[in-house]
């Protein structure tokens, strides 16, 4: 298996639940970003990174990663990690760092933050955004590549899905403008295993808002662009089970790798996968059938044994976290026969599902009780107290990937193996200075030449220790310097979140 | 015991009603803290997803 970088962002759901509480969603995220920054974890931006993003908007922090906000929402973005365990540890630093910064606010039993990616009444969505660094030989210009890995990314939902009650049908091409009248969908549909399959309109586009697309064709490295390419992909849910992210992220890793040496099989291309997201999403039968390019019909879990032992053939024993995610991937497929009952705990949409037919046959409910969405909802409440996925934690049927005092550890220090060491040491510095300019690839200071951080897998921590001793004190840092203003962002990275 | 003995052979029986009308019943499938996630999804407030307003991200 290939040495890889990954990185998860999570865009965060604000739920206000007391109706006197002074602020507004919008108002509670930009409170807990400053509140995150005033407890030092962090180096506020002191520049434009684009014309909605002005200075102090959002930071880089101590863990190597970055909380800011985006379209009103409060987003965090993990350090680049090496590794799926430092994978799971900096995306849960995540949420505890955020969850903290409510609960010494004393917001936590006004406010909740929920890590999910539909509002059910309104269908508003946003996103759970996954990075993968790929070789530059990884070729967006060969379609056959990109619709293998689409017909992998719509087949996947099967065990990565967070599932969903009831379902919508936006204008594939102008969801901002709200949703046709035609309810037929969400009338037919109880409950699907996607939070994102209905929003999902087109196979492959640039675009991260509108328009979205099963694979997101950006190409926006935050690397060496001569020998990286990120993938940016922005058709997965946000998960809470541990195992449910180490696999969606290891699967497609391995998928990937798959392409770059020419092992994955063009027979596994499906002929519509745009149709097929949504219809597997929606097949409560859980018969999940799709149609390939060549017209045979199959079932999604067919086509994912089928990648699966293909998998297995070329990278079983080519590394430990390899030889991990095969054996977890050959798991849930088994077990996907068997119902959901068999899955509580490491897939989302299964262990929901359960819950919510359990709460139903207690209180003699049927699928359109409204109050069956505040259920849904409640499932990703990052609040331990109440959200119900800890539950299945609190019984030990969460399979956990990484521990709490790793978590904890990880909201300060920041991975080893990746350059989130070096911005590490680099923010920790910067920390009450001003006249810095900071950004996935590296870093300026005051009228210095930047130091450019151009690959992923190396450190620089020595080399930034050294540099910084050279800044200081004679050089102090001076914030006139590099004051672009509005208009003048600077584009050093280019992207708002996204690790590689 | 001799396949042809006597003790071997299907007793007759009448058909008798099941105790339940509504055909057979799931089984009694419980698992470890199944009241504690029912006792927190009774706490839920049932209509806080009209409070959630999101707006649309990315």
């Amino acid at each position: 298996m290939k040495k890889r970088i990954y990185g998860i962002e999570t865009e965060y759901g604000i739920l206000v639940k007391d109706g006197e509480f002074k602020l507004g969603s919008v108002d509670v995220a930009a409170r807990l970003k400053n509140y995150v920054f005033e407890k030092k974890l962090g180096a506020l931006d002191q520049h434009y990174r684009a014309n909605d993003e002005p200075p102090g908007n959002g930071g880089f922090l101590v863990n190597g990663g970055r909380l800011y906000l985006d379209m009103g929402h409060l987003e965090y973005a993990s350090p680049e990690c090496s590794n799926l365990v430092d994978l799971i540890a900096y995306d849960r630093a995540g949420d505890t760092i955020v969850q903290e910064a409510l609960e010494e606010l004393g917001w936590s039993e006004q406010v909740s933050l929920i890590k999910n990616n539909v509002d059910l009444e309104t269908n508003a969505t946003f996103g759970c955004h996954e990075n993968y660094l790929v070789s530059r030989s990884f070729r967006f210009d060969n379609r056959d590549n990109l619709k293998m890995l689409a017909s992998f990314l719509v087949t996947r939902q099967i065990y990565c899905g967070a599932g969903r009650i009831g379902a919508c049908n936006p204008h594939p091409f102008r969801d901002w403008d709200g949703f046709t009248t035609d309810d037929s969908d969400a009338e037919k549909v109880d409950y699907q295993i996607s939070q994102r399959a209905d929003h999902i309109p087109n196979e492959f586009y640039r675009w991260v808002q509108y328009n979205r697309a099963i694979v997101n064709t950006r190409d926006e490295p935050l690397s060496d662009p001569s020998k990286y390419r990120r993938i940016h992909l922005l058709v997965g849910d946000s998960n809470m089970s541990e195992f449910a992210t180490a696999l969606k992220m290891g699967t497609t890793a391995l998928m990937m790798e798959l392409i770059e040496q020419g092992a994955a099989n063009p027979d596994w291309i499906l002929s519509d996968t745009v149709a097929a997201m949504r219809s597997i999403s929606r097949d409560m039968e859980f018969k999940w059938e799709i149609v390939l390019r060549d017209g045979k019909t199959t079932a999604a879990l067919e086509l994912q044994w089928g990648i699966l032992e293909t998998a297995k053939k070329y990278l079983a024993g080519s590394a430990n976290e390899a030889d991990w995610i095969l054996s977890a991937w050959e798991s849930v497929l088994t077990d996907l026969p068997k119902g959901p009952e068999a899955l509580i705990g490491r897939v989302d949409w299964a262990g929901k599902l359960w819950m919510l037919r359990e709460f139903m046959k207690e209180e003699g409910l049927d699928w359109k009780d409204p109050s069956l969405k505040s259920q849904d909802l409640e499932y990703h409440n990052l609040n331990k107290k109440h959200g119900l996925y800890w539950c299945l934690e609190e019984t030990g049927e969460a399979y956990r990937k990484t521990t709490d005092a790793a978590i904890a550890h990880s909201k300060t220090v920041p991975p080893r193996g990746t350059r989130a060491d070096g911005r590490g040491e680099l923010v920790k510095a910067l920390m009450g200075q001003t006249g810095y300019l900071i950004d996935w690839i590296g870093f300026r200071l005051n009228k210095d030449e930047p130091f450019l951080m151009l690959d992923p897998f190396v450190s620089y921590k020595n080399e930034i220790r050294n540099y910084l001793k050279r800044a200081a004190p004679e050089n102090p840092l001076d914030r006139k310097s590099y004051n672009a203003g509005p208009g003048k962002p600077y584009r050093m990275g280019g992207d708002k979140g996204g690790p590689p | 015991m001799d396949m042809t003995d006597p003790l071997r052979r299907e007793e007759k029986k009448e058909s008798a009603p099941d105790r339940h009308d509504s055909g057979p019943t799931r089984p009694d499938v419980s698992r470890p803290g199944r009241d504690n996630i029912l006792k927190r999804m009774k706490r839920v407030d049932p209509k806080q997803s009209e409070k959630y307003k999101q707006r649309t991200g990315q």
